[in-house]
């Protein structure tokens, strides 16, 4: 679920997670309704809370020891925390660790039920890039593993490198739903052969041959219809005889997506540097 | 559900003791309390009252009159020398009685000399709780003289005992307090600090996640509550026995009154903190409801002392029937008053417990 602050999206997981009454509609997960069988429900899944917090004064392990005694069978805490690759913290208190770190043991701990979902809530807010890819890397082997993972975020990148399908969700409405490919080929604008600062010449050939172009930031924008555009651009610039610095192709991302959609940026800041 | 009642019950013991501030308070705070009680009633001439006495006489009557007053038990006489001016005396020491026998005392003994009167000058302070108790004893040591002089025989003497029996000092009818006291204090705080704690920072969600049921979770709290009261008054009685000879034990009836009051308390630090968001404000609002009860339910002062409208105020304080019950049950071996107590604890415990339960909310609000 990608969508910007205030989107929704912890209000919809908190829902499907048995921890929200909500005020309409109907809800089901795994078959189940989720105001009727939220007991059977929560056996089922496994959950990362947005901030998520364990007890401080326990270790990485009893946390997850003790989460895991909640239900009724629970995986090897060993296993878990090798998987998670948290063995030198294996005995640390969970207080003393690192964002990213105990981010991890939240993971750990929302699978110690061998649950058949998986809630993320926001598992990389906050964090550094580096400690971003490792959470990244956990959930990519929880895919390899068949789990099935509920992810929401505000970051574009996270969205369209993690998912196999993404929902845009913004004022509590879902705008788009698919893989990222599906969604860019359906809300995108297509790719652009963008030429930066083209001499006149160049320029002269361009506008009477790409009449669609637009012009910004001294870029020469021209839409690619189809792959032979960008022979033909080519060619073009090289019979003007004139210059220009540099041609690029950009593919459509799910932020121009979220920008034709809603009018607005996703989240201020791009997707590396932390939106808060 | 048991395994997940052992398993929040072994965590909070792990914890416990891996917080030195929780360990600190749990132990301190009680023996801090008992100290205090002990210094005050313990320390020094026992619980006797002081009277000054200026002998200006100093006979062989004089000495007796003053031997008869020691041997009351109750008073503790400081001497005030012959040549001391009394008024100056008074103002440098402020005493709360002072006696002067007059030089003429022992005359007025002279067998034959029936005319003769002494008049012995008490100065009492009316404002001090003992005056009365002075005063009467120094009648009634005087009127023993008196009736000595008549010829009359003794007819009524007087020996004073404390209620209840004799092998309590003063410090074991304070104790039952006490431990009424630390059950109250420990139990509120705790409870209302772990359950604003785990709201602020999110464990709470986490744990409602999990199959974990509200009701599980109040009963293992008040669980572990009663485990760190008994850890709480463990301390107290060994405190009171190493250092001030108590006497005290805690029979069945006491330790059914302390498991109920827990429960109690826990309850009503449930309700408190389900009202009160920040975990700031909630450490506040229970010391709002602790403080009055601390002072208005008999734990420090006799009921009897207090005018009639507080006294109808602590009827209705759930500790006052803590604190009565224990030390009818403790002290006084009075098992009738005891059990009555027992029943008010144990039906408010249920009341509180389920109010507890139907205002907890185990979802996001
Ligand atoms: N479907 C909806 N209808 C009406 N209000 C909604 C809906 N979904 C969410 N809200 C409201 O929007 C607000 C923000 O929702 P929420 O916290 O779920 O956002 P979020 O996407 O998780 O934001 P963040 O990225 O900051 O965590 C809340 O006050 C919530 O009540
Ligand atoms: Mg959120």
């Amino acid at each position: 679920m990608l969508g910007p602050n205030g989107a929704g999206k912890t209000t919809t997981v908190e829902i499907l997670e048995c921890l929200r009454s909500m005020t309409s509609g109907e809800a089901r997960v795994l078959g189940l309704d989720v105001m009727k069988k939220a007991r059977e429900i929560k056996y089922k899944i496994g959950v990362l809370p947005q901030d998520f917090n364990a007890f401080d004064l326990l270790t990485v392990k009893e946390n997850i020891q003790f989460f895991g005694s909640m239900y009724d069978r629970m995986l090897d805490p060993m296993d878990l925390i090798k998987v998670m690759d948290l063995q030198e913290k294996a005995d640390e208190y969970f207080k003393n660790l690192s964002g990213g770190l105990k981010q991890r043991v939240g993971v750990a701990i929302a699978m110690v039920n061998d649950p058949e979902i998986i809630f993320l809530d926001e598992p990389t807010t906050g964090l550094d890039p580096k400690a971003r890819r490792e959470v990244w890397k956990v959930i990519e082997e929880l895919k390899k593993k068949g789990k099935t993972v509920i992810l929401t975020t505000h970051y574009m990148e996270e969205a369209e490198i993690l998912s196999d399908r993404v929902g845009i969700i913004d004022r509590g409405r879902f705008l788009a739903l698919g893989s990222p490919r599906e969604i860019i080929d359906e809300h995108g604008s297509g790719s652009h052969c963008i030429i930066a600062n083209a001499d006149a010449k160049c320029l002269n050939v361009l506008k009477e041959r790409w009449p669609d172009h637009e012009i910004r930031n001294g870029n020469f924008i021209i839409p690619l219809r189809d792959k032979d555009n960008l022979v033909e651009i080519i060619y073009a610039l090289d019979g003007s005889g004139g210059n220009y610095e540099q041609i690029q192709v950009t593919r459509p991302t799910l932020e121009d997506v979220f920008l034709r959609l809603t009018g607005r940026k996703l989240a201020e800041g791009g997707d590396t540097e932390n939106a808060e | 559900m048991p395994n997940r009642i052992l398993s929040t019950l072994i965590s909070s013991v792990k914890m416990f003791y891996r917080s030195k501030s929780s360990v600190f308070w749990t132990i301190a705070f009680p023996v801090i309390l008992i100290l205090i009680f002990g210094a005050i009633f313990s320390g020094g001439n026992g619980g006797k009252y002081n009277i000054h006495i200026q002998d200006l006489s100093d006979s062989q009557m004089s000495h007796k009159f003053i031997e008869a007053l020691n041997q009351s038990e109750v008073i503790n006489v400081i001497d005030v020398g012959k040549d001391v001016n009394i008024s100056e005396y008074i103002r440098e020491n402020s005493p709360t009685a002072v006696l002067i026998i007059p030089s003429n005392f022992d005359s007025a003994f002279i067998p034959g000399a029936t005319n003769n009167t002494t008049q012995l000058k008490l100065m009492i302070d009316p404002t001090s709780t003992s005056a009365n108790v002075i005063t009467s004893i120094v009648i009634s040591v005087s009127d023993h003289f008196n009736l000595a002089i008549a010829q009359g025989g003794e007819i009524i003497t007087l020996k004073r005992t404390d209620i209840a029996s004799e092998q309590f000092n003063f410090i074991d009818f304070f104790l039952p307090g006490i431990i009424a006291l630390t059950t109250m204090t420990t139990t509120i705080f705790w409870t209302v600090d772990i359950q604003s704690r785990y709201r602020e920072n999110g464990i709470f969600k986490k744990l409602m996640t999990t199959p974990l049921t509200r009701m599980e979770w109040l009963a293992t709290q008040i669980l572990w509550q009663l485990v760190v009261v008994f850890i709480s008054i463990a301390t107290i009685l060994v405190v009171g026995i190493a250092l001030y000879d108590v006497e005290l034990t805690l029979d069945p009836i006491a330790i059914l009154i302390i498991i109920s009051s827990s429960a109690l308390f826990s309850s009503m630090g449930m309700i408190l903190a389900r009202f009160i968001k920040e975990p700031e404000t909630a450490g506040t609002a229970a010391n709002a409801i602790t403080f009055p009860m601390m002072f208005l339910s008999g734990t420090f002062f006799p009921l009897e002392t207090m005018p009639e409208y507080l006294r109808a105020v602590a009827q209705v304080l759930p500790l006052t029937y803590v604190s009565d019950g224990l030390r009818d049950a403790m002290v006084y071996n009075n098992i009738v008053g005891a059990t009555n107590s027992l029943v008010v604890v144990v039906i408010l415990a249920m009341i509180f417990f389920l109010i507890g339960v139907a205002v907890s909310r185990w979802k996001v609000e």
